[in-house]
């Protein structure tokens, strides 16, 4: 008893924070499961229909449409984003402009999503757009590529800063020594960067990968804001399906099954990068 | 070559922001022209037009659902950092919650705030995001930069837990609350689709105003940028105030 008072004392301070998340986050968690076995627009009464959520769904031309962009769109975006968090951070380090770069190269990542998809679309509108009338912008409303090039080239805006953060904080905890012994030993600065540096930064590439996959899973703020899923259903990411369903087609039962297959894979993805951060 | 390739990146990253702070202030000859070339100007006509759009009561109203979104997050993110840092066993429950956003929860949220009677209310905007697993894992970050023994030390001289956290521990933390509370303004006032499904017009956002602004018309630059503008300010003004806290935050975050 004497134990599990102390324990609880320990706690109390969690509790307001406890609650709020039981409410708002772990009940939802559970409800939507339950909401996945309904026919529900959100309006009316809902009608149980057991597994039918799901039986239609894996049969949807739709959602496999949606999962095969969302693929795409992780494919694209992944790779890209590794590539220049890592290429900017070692560009950076030891520069005498290196904080205040890092600090603008955050900045998109802050400001307002909104105002900056809006940016986004004067400039590079294939229209009406600033930079159309004295550059070929390609119709990326109308061409399925462009339009998915477009929403990863904004996600990559955001979340640049972000990688070059992470990469470079495990740059600096990289010992000047071990560097200092590889050019001692006869390496050119490329080959320190290619067998030294790049294996040590190993865990930060891992780190990365694992959060560039969450953020590709769940962007679809950026979808929204710029083409809503279109042209044709080609940046229809599974983040702004369920929005499409629920809210727009108001099949909220449908929408939940969808929640949940997200659910499922997040957590997967979650408990994975669990077990490789804990590998380092 | 590699200062090149770093400024270009940077320039590429500014802009939107300069084009932003530009096409603000431009005339309406040269945007509907359509053609940049066709001359340079500048007027506060833009931003004039703003005011009979709505704009400034949804900015206000923003403000202030993202404040008290901030300032609920310290509430009740401080004692639970707080009991996390006394050894309260929670530490993998907030992990699992930070890997989900509220976001991807859209569609039972909306169900669990229709039970609660609280959809198209200025609380269906607040109250979900009044506890935050990454506001609590930012200042749980700085709580452990802190020795343990201030606190064996102020309980040794009688001081309640409250006396304690409020008193000896949050003053030592203030730039740490101070960073956590600007990204949670932020993070919140960046939600989109969360505040258009649960709100009615009425109670929108700024980020889902200008969404909506945009569709609108989709050619008026200088409309939207005034909108952009205006709406991005408040935010850019708290970050550059405390940029070197938040990315130090950030990065003490990284290292875990």
């Amino acid at each position: 008893m004497p134990q599990l008072r102390r324990t609880l004392g320990k706690a109390q301070g969690a509790l307001p924070a406890l609650l709020v998340l039981g409410v708002f986050f772990f009940f939802p968690f559970l409800e939507v499961i339950r909401f996945s076995t309904w026919r529900w627009s959100g309006l009316s009464q809902p009608t149980p229909v057991g597994l039918a959520n799901y039986r239609e769904l894996f049969a949807d031309p739709i959602f496999l449409q949606s999962v095969k962009a969302t693929l795409i769109f992780a494919a694209l975006t992944l790779p890209a984003f590794l590539t220049f968090s890592l290429l900017v951070a070692l560009a950076l380090e030891g520069q005498r402009y290196e904080r205040v770069v890092k600090g603008i190269l955050f900045l998109p990542g802050l400001v307002t999503v909104g105002a900056a998809s809006t940016s986004w679309y004067t400039l590079f509108a294939p229209e009406y757009g600033a930079l159309a009338s004295f550059l070929p912008i390609p119709a990326w409303d109308q061409a399925p590529f462009w339009a998915m090039i477009m929403v990863v080239a904004f996600t990559l805006w955001r979340y640049l800063g972000y990688g070059v953060l992470v990469v470079s904080a495990h740059l600096k905890s990289i010992p000047r020594a071990v560097l200092e012994a590889a050019m001692v030993d006869g390496a050119s600065g490329l080959e320190v960067t290619r067998y030294v540096v790049l294996p040590l930064l190993r865990p930060a590439v891992l780190f990365l990968t694992v959060v560039g996959t969450v953020l590709a899973l769940q962007s679809y703020v950026a979808v929204f804001l710029l083409t809503r899923g279109g042209p044709y259903g080609a940046t229809r990411v599974l983040g702004y399906l369920i929005y499409e369903l629920g809210f727009e087609n108001f099949r909220l039962g449908y929408a939940a099954a969808v929640t949940v297959v997200m659910l499922v894979l997040t957590v997967a993805v979650a408990w994975a990068q669990g077990r490789l951060l804990e590998e380092r | 070559m590699r200062h090149a390739f770093v400024w270009g990146i940077v320039a590429l990253v500014l802009l939107p922001f300069l084009w932003m702070a530009y096409a603000a202030f431009l005339p309406p000859e040269i945007v509907y022209s359509g053609d940049l070339r066709s001359g340079i100007g500048f007027t506060w006509e833009n931003i004039q037009k703003l005011a009979p759009e709505g704009f400034w009561g949804h900015l206000g109203f923003s403000l202030i659902a993202s404040g008290a979104a901030a300032l609920l997050q310290l509430a009740t993110g401080l004692p639970a950092a707080y009991a996390l840092w006394n050894g309260a066993p929670f530490w993998g429950l907030f992990l699992f919650t930070l890997a989900i956003p509220a976001e991807l929860l859209l569609v039972p949220l909306y169900g669990v705030l229709l039970g609660l009677r609280l959809l198209d209310s200025p609380w269906a905007l607040v109250l979900p995001f009044a506890a935050s697993p990454f506001t609590i894992m930012l200042i749980y970050q700085g709580l452990r930069g802190l020795p343990f023994t201030l606190v064996e030390a102020a309980r040794i001289d009688g001081a309640g837990e409250g006396r304690i956290l409020f008193g000896v521990v949050a003053p030592l933390l203030t730039p740490n609350l101070i960073a956590a509370g600007v990204l949670a303004f932020a993070a919140h006032w960046n939600l989109v689709l969360f505040p258009r499904v649960v709100v009615g017009e009425r109670f929108w956002t700024v980020q889902v105003w200008i969404a909506d602004l945009a569709r609108r018309y989709p050619a008026d630059w200088g409309l939207l940028s005034a909108a952009a503008l205006l709406s991005t300010l408040p935010l850019v003004l708290i970050y550059l105030v405390f940029e070197r806290k938040i990315v130090e935050t950030f990065e003490g975050s990284i290292k875990g």
